[in-house]
């Protein structure tokens, strides 16, 4: 044990704790970003349940009209909007849900609207065909954005381009846990159309239902597309919270180690220095 | 005085709820007022100013894009965006405006100028409902 090992252990030392400061740091950033995200998710969620709601009213209260929204095609080739992290080290936040997809989109014929910058480095990567890299950043993503999202996607749809639509998104479980999830968006499906009637009388559509119905459904699919960037956005900063917070205990229990190594190799060498210096006076 | 229930919400959160004695909203075909007791109506949202009328009060504000439904006395409005009066920037308002003029200058195929031609509209209404004399 000489004094080079405990140079070396010093500087190993160093270097994790530099390393602490920066996931601690991370830690920080996304816990507090992630409170503003939650807020974001919790403010959305009633006018995705008017939304659907009002939707679940037109079609319920509606028998006479067909919308080809509603129809499902025989499926040449399925859509996917895939929605993933700008950056890593949020744990398995990104792969967990590339394995998703990739699962569910098995010997399907493909086309992606990816949204972060994540999300298109795979698609680039897997060679999948993809709609548009413009949603590249999933944080300031708004909700103009996601309307031209929707309306993307309503009329690839309706000019037969493609013939289903879903969304992959991270939902927010809790703190500690989030899973991905694959919705299917287009054809409507996830109407419940025995919903009891709120109201057996008439209601009046202005411009006509079928008319007003084409124009809605881009709108529920904007609404949509909103509300699961904004449930993955918080899911990712949980993620990245929960596995910045791991590394940041890891590495005190290097450093709480390393110290140990580093006194006993101190020690070592005291005691050396000892024993060398009476055997020394012994001799004289 | 007869009122129903309103309801106005967007994505940013729930921007009013409770009884109201009048609406009006610019709908894709022209204003539309619900008074109560309104037949049952459900059409879609253009851009441009809304009122509402609580307790004798009026307020306004900028609305752009969504929904109005009416049904049994319930009416809900969901909008893309919904601003009061008192809420909107009009500064920003301004800044945009230019920006987007900017864009429908350089506008290149038909979906770009449309875009651009909606957002120049939400910024006009915005600017008018603020600057609007009571």
């Amino acid at each position: 044990m000489a004094s080079g090992s405990m140079k070396e252990i010093k500087l190993r030392i160093k270097s994790v704790e530099s390393t602490m400061q920066i996931t601690k740091a991370m830690e920080l950033v996304a816990s507090s970003k992630l409170r503003k995200a939650r807020e974001r998710v919790e403010k959305a969620r009633p006018y995705f349940l008017e939304l659907h709601d009002t939707l679940s009213d037109i079609v319920a209260a509606n028998t006479d009209f067909s919308s080809e929204y509603l129809v499902q095609r025989p499926v040449k080739k399925s859509g996917y909007v895939l929605i993933a992290g700008d950056r890593g080290l949020a744990g398995g936040y990104n792969n967990n849900m590339f394995k998703f997809f990739t699962e569910h989109s098995e010997n399907k014929n493909v086309c992606v609207i990816p949204v972060g910058k994540k999300a298109v480095e795979f698609c680039k990567r897997r060679n999948i065909e993809i709609v548009t890299d413009r949603y590249a950043q999933v944080e300031d993503i708004t909700t103009s954005d996601c309307s031209d999202i929707g309306g993307m996607m309503a009329d690839l749809f309706k000019a037969g381009d493609i013939d289903e639509f879903f969304i992959g998104y991270t939902t927010f479980v809790s703190m500690l846990s989030q899973s991905p999830e694959m919705v299917q968006i287009l054809p409507i499906v996830s109407i419940d159309t025995d919903v009891e009637n709120k109201s057996a009388s008439v209601i009046e559509y202005e411009p006509g239902a079928e008319a007003l119905f084409d124009m809605i459904v881009p709108m529920y699919v904007s609404g949509m597309t909103y509300g699961a960037i904004t449930e993955s956005w918080a899911s990712e900063l949980a993620a990245r919270r929960t596995a910045m917070d791991a590394a940041s205990k890891n590495a005190k229990e290097i450093v709480a180690n390393l110290s140990l190594e580093y006194n006993r190799a101190r020690q070592a060498a005291i005691t050396q220095e000892i024993t060398e210096i009476v055997g020394g006076a012994g001799e004289g | 005085m007869p009122a129903f229930n309103l309801k106005i919400v967007t994505p940013h959160g729930v921007h009013y709820e409770g009884e109201a004695e009048a609406i009006t909203v610019r709908s894709v075909t022209g204003d539309v007022s619900v008074w109560p007791n309104h037949v049952n109506l459900v059409t879609a949202l253009g851009v441009g100013k809304a009122s509402v009328t609580v307790n004798g009060v009026r307020r306004t504000a900028a609305c752009a894009s969504g929904v109005l439904s009416v049904l049994k006395n319930d009416v809900t409005v969901l909008a893309n965006t919904f601003e009061w009066k008192e809420d909107i920037d009009l500064e920003r308002a301004r800044e945009n405006l230019a920006r987007y003029k900017e864009e429908l200058k350089n506008a290149k195929d038909k979906k770009e100028i449309s875009m651009a031609k909606i957002r120049i509209q939400r910024e006009l209404t915005r600017e008018a409902v603020k600057t609007e004399k009571e």
